[in-house]
């Protein structure tokens, strides 16, 4: 029988089925400092240890101060959150990426950096966007603290099986620098809603996909979480391997997992899918965010919306439309062109690879950030900050005037120094336009990193596709 | 199971409005439940009660995998949250640590019920019954599972 690349993954980590439900093995599990503490507490409590502390990776992420890292951390609770991780990795002997290590960043961007991430394994983490993980053909999922001590506990994890989405990417970008992975998750968002992938596992296929490097394939998988989707997965192929080929955790036998995953890593030709979307990428322009939720999303080219003309009709989504416009501060009509920006944030786990800063790199070369404007770059991890530092991309950014920080979550989140004062507005390549996200009253409009950097010199959004991008 | 209704006709309820991402800190869940809602609902605190049951629209409790969010509405008194529909890591979080019943409703019980209605809800006859109004509806059953995790109070006190 025909089977999905998911239900592959699926039925080889299958342990049991009860009542319904199935108890799925766990092949790796990230934890970093804020959904983690009560599950160690409730371990201790229970005298339970971590059954694979060796399939176990932690660092600390969300609650990081992004400057000087030689400072003590200001804020107490985040320090007791940072050295309480630090104690559980101790005590119950798992590999921790702390504050001070050469590895250490956002749990996403490290996990397939040094090649934790792995083809065909499942992945959980105490974080809604593990979902990045999918991007090298892993069912990579998010999970609450209940779950994060169920799986240090026994490495298995009971679940429903989730549905299959196929979501099918194809066409020709004219300007694939300008119009990027991020602008094609948001559109696809845009079109199913925040909540069309409620209890599926969404599967990116098509010649678009194919295309895109890795990077691009996390920011796709990463966003799959604002659809709706548990997760989203990528079938492996040759640039995954070379990605993955010589990272630090990869296993010995390298070669030989990879003509396994070769064979068996794959949707067969007529699987079929529970669900099925198509996207055309010929039409899609730079996308911006307007409203308080990633559905909430124009064309770069496009104007504000009036309530009634986004709800088309639905009473409720006019409603939501209306609260989120007062919300956003905004006019119904105003080009998008003309929306002023005060802060620019480049980071998060969407967007904070390498090629996400070598990208906004192109735009900045040689200009200065606008003097309205207060703009930062926050790598993905130290590994990521390191190796721009040797191309001389922290030079660029720092001589446009831009910040070049230690890397974390930083400003995706508003649980660290890095926040939004109440009514500033952002133009962000984190994945939540969520109300407060970024700081109470903040607000929040989702860009990719062409588009951030070219509203830091700018001062308000542009279309990227008029600048020169080579 | 009886209460009154604290309705939000909102869909896309989701976990940073449910409890903000600074208050993630916070280890004293009496003292997260102060920040419930905060996000959407400045006065929710105040208004609160022991046995309070939350109405709203679809996708409730997207976004983040906190379970914060759960916990912070139960220990301000929030027995049950009755919506169309909800994400999947609120849900499963709000089942595995017996925190609140996540009860998914339909359409017309959604329309119908009114913020301070009061409510009876009976799990073994998947039954609402809104004593203001007179009127019963019938709630979505949850999965066999989902069922025994719940009668045995959390994730950790089911045996299979």
């Amino acid at each position: 029988m025909t089977k999905t690349l998911f239900e592959k993954i699926w039925n080889s980590h299958l342990i049991d089925e009860q009542d319904g439900r199935s108890l799925l093995y766990i092949d790796r599990h990230l934890v970093h400092e804020v959904t983690s503490p009560q599950a160690f507490d409730g371990l201790r409590m229970n005298k339970r240890k971590v059954r694979r502390p060796d399939l176990t990776f932690a660092t600390m992420d969300h609650n990081v101060p992004t400057n000087n890292r030689s400072l003590p951390i200001v804020d107490q609770t985040s320090a007791m959150q940072i050295q309480a991780l630090e104690r559980n990795c101790k005590e119950f002997g798992i590999q921790l990426f702390d504050i001070n290590s050469p590895n250490q960043g956002i749990v996403h961007v490290i996990g397939p950096e040094l090649g934790i991430t792995l083809p065909g394994t499942t992945i959980v983490c105490g974080d809604s966007h593990t979902s990045t993980q999918g991007a090298f053909g892993a069912f990579a999922f998010g999970i609450g603290t209940s779950d994060v001590e169920h799986v240090l506990a026994t490495q298995c994890i009971w679940m429903e099986k989730p549905n299959t989405f196929e979501i099918k990417i194809e066409g020709k970008r004219k300007n694939p620098h300008a119009v990027t992975a991020k602008d094609i998750i948001l559109s696809i968002i845009r079109e199913i809603g925040t909540g069309g992938g409620v209890g599926c596992v969404f599967e990116y296929k098509g010649e678009v996909v194919s295309e895109f490097s890795m990077e691009q394939r996390m920011t796709i998988c990463n966003m799959s979480i604002e659809g709706g989707a548990r997760a989203g997965l990528v079938a492996p192929d040759e640039k995954t391997f070379q990605y993955l080929k010589g990272r630090r955790y990869i296993p010995k036998n390298y070669d030989e997992y990879v003509e396994y995953w070769k064979e068996n890593l794959k949707t067969d030709s007529g699987a079929k899918f529970d669900k099925s979307f198509t996207i055309c990428t010929d039409k899609i322009v730079p996308q911006v965010s307007w409203g308080t939720n990633p559905a909430m999303t124009v064309d770069v080219t496009g104007s504000v919306p009036f309530a009634e003309e986004y709800a088309k009709g639905n009473p409720e989504e006019e409603k939501a439309a209306n609260r989120a416009l007062q919300y956003m501060g905004l006019k119904p009509g105003t080009p998008i062109t003309d929306i002023t920006v005060d802060r620019v944030f480049i980071g998060s786990c969407t967007n904070s690879r390498l090629e996400d800063l070598i990208e906004a790199s192109t735009i900045v070369k040689g200009k200065k950030v606008s003097p309205k404007v207060r703009a930062m770059i926050v790598p993905g991890s130290q590994n990521v900050k390191k190796q721009a530092e040797e191309i001389g991309l922290d030079k660029i950014f720092k001589d446009a005037g831009f910040e070049w920080r230690e890397s974390g979550c930083s400003m995706c989140l508003g649980m660290n120094p890095d926040i939004l004062a109440t009514g500033e507005r952002c133009a962000s390549t984190s994945n939540r336009n969520f109300e407060g996200r970024q700081g109470t009253g903040g607000r929040t409009h989702l860009v990719s990193p062409v588009m951030a950097a070219a509203a830091s010199i700018y001062g308000h959004f542009v279309d990227v596709r008029e600048m020169d991008l080579n | 199971m009886k209460g009154s209704v604290i309705k939000y006709d909102k869909d896309d309820i989701d976990t940073d409005v449910i409890l903000p991402g600074p208050y993630l800190k916070i280890h004293d869940y009496g003292e997260l439940a102060k920040h419930a809602m905060e996000g959407l609902d400045k006065d929710f605190h105040k208004r609160v009660k022991p046995g309070d049951f939350i109405v709203a629209g679809r996708n409730f409790g997207c976004g983040s995998s906190r379970e914060h969010a759960p916990i912070a509405l139960s220990y301000s008194g929030i027995k049950a949250v009755l919506a169309l529909s909800f994400a999947r890591i609120f849900y499963r979080n709000a089942v595995d640590g017996a925190f609140l019943l996540p009860i998914e409703i339909e359409e017309n019980a959604y329309k119908d019920i009114s913020d301070s209605d009061f409510l009876e809800i009976d799990i073994s006859k998947n039954e609402i019954k809104n004593l203001t109004k007179n009127k019963t509806y019938k709630m979505k059953p949850f999965p066999e599972l989902v069922g025994k995790i719940i009668s045995a109070g959390g994730l950790f006190n089911y045996k299979p």
